[in-house]
């Protein structure tokens, strides 16, 4: 990576976040669970299984003979007229779309949400060069005019209420704007029209890109994918490597599986199939297609055959809808433009274990991610194995663990594994307890155990399960006669 | 740019363990798709129609080139239709589409002009290439005669389809466009819920979308 | 032929649940069980390997092979996060082909959950308990999704006389414990864990019930900060209740 990134500190952001985000998110969370369960019951539980298992069986098979793929993607691209770019890096990457807009003489881009995009920092490279940007979708569109980062993939702005919106509009747009919804999007939607019909270039990402026929796939509900694919004369996409898809047949798969996990919808309202420009000038759509094929780390985790399924993902959001981690922090306090659980395994790969190592610790490992993913991520063993990363090390990034905290988990192991030592460490806390017991309870402890009576009172050392054990053996606590009719002979 | 195309493949052969000969293994027999049966195609209609509704599009049955006339009538008084632009398609010409619009008084653009004479017009009208009753989709095509912004910039569009199109799954429509450029799949009137939640239907795209079957075309 | 159960009594249910293990052995005991107990164990390793520390985890995994690797009989604890570790990690640990990976995979076949145990291996689900109270159901995480164990704590407790078994909302969502991650991320715990304490006071139960002393011992912390009368106590307490018991 070429850009430095500051450590993200979760706990931090955690503690930052202010009451309302966690709440908003939570419905936004809610609907789209119950909207997804809605339609996963209407198709049935074991054909909804039987496409995941089809989801991440083919995904795997792509990403395990990527390059194969990668080329063919890239042959029927040419074929079909569009140009591919390739980039190794952000920089690259920024340096190719400033170059192709540049050279169309763009003062304006409209933009179709893209993470691609938001990783390696596109928006910022382009004003800087004096190159207008737009966020077209219209919660991208917002969180930009407020400055601010997304919350959740799917809803980016669902933080912000209609009353918050209304005012930026009049501080930023010079309207005045009624704060209801339906006036709301009315107000972007003939600003960014507007753009849509005079920008030089449109600049998306591509939820999948079939190698078979070169087709670059983008799935929307507000049509502004299809604006700036129709109308800019020029269209870049900027497609990570782990996109491709073999054939059309597999995106079948995946589209079933998509708009389900991500909000309930069935298929999200416009999903466009993009090969090459067009092919007639008679026809809309723009005259120049450019393909920027990225990496920016993604190869680093293909390394990683433990690791490799992060690549799967096909950006969904379900796995953020159903963690309870995410549910009360929402997405800034992840610290990136990935958040969630997905963000918690994908971060810590794309930037290093010193810049996220907090990241694979932002959970319980309740599983509920891995249970809900539809391509079958088990996202919860690569949280424990990016946090031995983080902690030991391993052959993709050395340990970032202090010598203290390593020292201490060593002298735990030692009374861990010990039964003698076992035994005093229980016995000496049993006593050093005394002076903290209140009406049963420790009401504080020590660092690092007072973080946890930060939050609610310790359990006392009570242990006297052994001494039981042993007066029962001799004979003093007569056992439980056996109860009749179990049907078992002692 | 070469240089970063070999470095990318030879950094992605290296992760898996492959060199340039290595062979590609067949897909997995458990990633095939497992397609929909279809009902009846009285079945299929309904549930196309019943589809779309759910999605707040307007959706009906219009049983042969009279009716739609008079169908075309309704939804130029309902959606106050003054400018509208269409597609010259076999069906929309068979069935008289551009002369009945004209007939209503509705001024007739071309789909080829400029996008922005076009982004003025009331009303778009299209034929559907496919029609997919499960998820209540239709596929447009795209080409000179089927420009694409037809169903994209006019307020309401209208795609008209007869039940010969109508395909059982996703799975099926791909078989027939997999190979033929530009298309899309429409799948009920543009929508967000990015403001709290709130569903707003019409945001960049079309704000009303009329699906009308012809079944004696 | 008698049923022989090794208890594996846990690390956090030997230090801070000494009356769910006895609860357990007296369950065990009434249906029929020889219950015996290796005196050498301590821990199964699981909160060094989710601390990151797989080195150390190993260390103490091979020491609990030591007491529970070798033998035929079954292995019980009251804990689904103890023996899901014991299940799906204590194998990893060790190389591929080693003495102590064939241990471990014996081991993972030869160990229950206790739930799991009485309805799946010993087809029991009326154990002779009486303990006449609104109960509500905690479904622990480990012991849900990475066992699977759904409905047979469930059965057990539908089974219980006197037990009014109430529903809990989000049943199956996370207390918020996470070993490790209660002390990591301590306020993000405490929110995760106040929506559990709140779902729970709604419920209208007396007691709430898991099979994981780690939620409980997070749980029970909860309520007693909110000076809530809400017992919590582990699925065996409840199971071992009868009417010799008040």
């Amino acid at each position: 990576m070429s850009r430095h990134f500051p450590t993200i500190d979760f706990r931090a952001n955690a503690r930052r976040v202010a009451p309302a985000v966690p709440a908003a998110v939570q419905r936004a969370t809610m609907r789209f669970l119950a909207n997804r369960a809605a339609v996963v019951q209407e198709m049935g539980q074991a054909r909804w299984e039987d496409l995941r298992r089809a989801a991440h069986d083919l995904r795997l098979h792509t990403v395990e003979h990527l390059d194969y793929y990668l080329a063919r993607a890239e042959a029927q691209i040419l074929a079909a007229g569009g140009a591919v770019h390739w980039a190794r890096d952000a920089a690259e990457a920024r340096r190719i779309v400033l170059s192709i807009a540049q050279q169309h003489g763009a003062r304006c881009v409209v933009k179709a949400k893209s993470m691609a995009t938001e990783e390696i920092g596109l928006n910022h490279a382009l004003e800087a060069a004096g190159i207008e940007v737009l966020e077209t979708d219209l919660g991208e569109y917002l969180v930009q005019l407020a400055g601010q980062g997304p919350s959740h993939i799917i809803v980016p702005a669902v933080h912000m209420t209609k009353e918050g919106i209304a005012s930026l509009f009049r501080q930023r747009l010079g309207v005045d704007a009624p704060a209801e919804p339906q006036a709301l999007a009315g107000i972007a939607r003939s600003r960014l029209r507007e753009a849509f019909l005079s920008a030089e270039v449109g600049i998306t990402g591509a939820n999948f890109l079939v190698a078979e026929t070169g087709t670059l796939v983008i799935v929307t509900n507000e049509g502004n994918g299809r604006m700036c694919t129709t109308l800019p004369p020029v269209h870049v996409a900027v497609v990570g490597i782990e996109k491709v898809v073999p054939d059309w047949e597999s995106l079948t798969v995946l589209l079933k599986v998509l708009a389900r996990s991500a909000t309930g919808q069935k298929l999200s309202c416009y999903t466009s199939f993009i090969t090459g420009p067009r092919r007639d000038p008679a026809e809309h759509g723009p005259r120049q297609l450019h393909v920027v094929v990225l990496d920016n780390g993604r190869t680093r985790i293909l390394r990683d055959a433990r690791a490799r399924e992060t690549l799967l993902c096909v950006r969904c959001g379900s796995c953020l809808n159903v963690c309870p981690v995410y549910n009360h922090v929402g997405g800034h306090a992840y610290g990136w433009v990935y958040s969630g659980p997905i963000g918690a395994i994908l971060t810590p790969q794309l930037l290093g274990t010193a810049v996220a190592g907090s990241l694979p610790f932002a959970s319980t490992l309740c599983g509920a991610c891995s249970e809900i993913c539809p391509v079958k991520i088990p996202i919860h063993e690569i949280l424990l194995h990016l946090r031995r990363r983080a902690m030991e090390g391993d052959e993709m990034d050395p340990p970032v663990a202090s010598g203290l905290i390593r020292a201490g988990a060593k002298v735990s192991a030692w009374f861990l594994r010990s039964p003698w030592l076992y035994a005093a460490a229980a016995h000496l806390a049993g006593m050093m307890q005394r002076p903290l017991w209140r009406d049963g309870w420790l009401h504080w402890l020590p660092p690092p155990l007072g973080r946890w009576t930060l939050v609610r009172p310790f359990p006392t050392f009570q242990g006297d399960f052994r001494s039981w054990w042993r007066r029962r053996r001799g004979g003093r606590i007569a056992a439980r006669p056996p109860r009749n009719g179990t049907g078992r002979d002692d | 740019m070469t240089e970063a195309r070999e470095a990318i493949l030879r950094d992605v052969r290296a992760a898996l363990g492959r060199s340039e000969s290595s062979p590609v293994a067949p897909m997995p027999a458990t990633a095939g798709v497992r397609a929909r049966e279809p009902g009846s195609l009285e079945d299929e209609v309904d549930l196309l129609l019943a589809e779309v509704r759910r999605l707040d599009g307007v959706a009906k049955r219009v049983p042969d080139r009279g009716s739609l006339a008079s169908a075309l009538a309704g939804l130029v008084n309902a959606e106050a239709i003054r400018k509208a632009t269409l597609w010259s398609t076999s069906g929309l010409v068979r069935w008289g589409v551009a002369e009945a619009l004209r007939a209503l008084g509705v001024e007739l653009i071309a789909p080829g002009t400029d996008p922005r004479d076009l982004a003025e017009c009331d009303l778009g009208v299209t034929e559907a290439d496919a029609a997919i009753p499960e998820t209540g989709t239709l596929l447009l095509r795209s080409s000179a005669a089927q420009p694409r912004s037809v169903s994209l910039l006019p307020r309401v569009h209208l795609a008209i389809l007869t039940p010969a199109v109508l395909r059982p799954d996703l799975h099926h429509a791909f078989a027939e466009v997999s190979g033929s450029g530009y298309c899309v799949l429409i799948t009920g009137p543009s929508r967000t819920a990015d403001i709290e939640l709130a569903v707003t239907i019409g945001v960049h795209g079309p704000r009303a979308l009329h699906v009308w079957v012809v079944e004696q075309p | 032929m008698t049923v022989r159960a090794k208890l594996f009594i846990t690390c956090i249910g030997e230090q801070f649940f000494p009356q769910a293990l006895k609860s357990t052995v007296t369950v065990l005991e009434r249906v029929g069980v020889q219950c015996e107990f290796p005196e050498g164990q301590t821990c199964c390793g699981q909160p060094l390997l989710n601390s990151g520390f797989q080195s150390e985890a190993r260390g103490i995994a091979r020491h609990w092979l030591r007491v529970f690797g070798s033998g035929e009989e079954y292995i019980v604890a009251p804990s689904g996060s103890c023996v899901d570790m014991v299940r799906h990690h204590l194998p990893d640990l060790f190389p591929a082909g080693s003495p102590e990976r064939a241990a471990a995979v014996a081991a993972a076949e030869r160990i229950f959950e206790f739930t799991q145990f009485l309805v799946g291996v010993l087809q029991v689900t009326d154990v002779g308990a009486f303990f006449p109270h609104k109960v509500a159901y905690h479904a622990s995480c480990h012991l849900l999704r990475g066992l699977g164990v759904r409905d047979e704590p469930r059965e057990l407790l539908r089974a219980v006389r006197g037990l009014e078994l109430l529903s809990l909302s989000q049943e199956e969502a996370c207390c918020g414990f996470g070993g490790v991650f209660s002390l990591i991320y301590p306020e993000v715990s405490q929110t995760i864990l106040e929506a559990k304490i709140r779902a729970i006071a709604a419920s209208g139960a007396d007691v709430i019930t898991a099979c994981d002393p780690g939620c409980l011992i997070s749980i029970a912390g909860g309520l007693v900060k909110m000076r809530s009368r809400v017992r919590a106590l582990h699925i065996a307490e409840l199971l071992a209740a009868d009417t010799s018991a008040r």
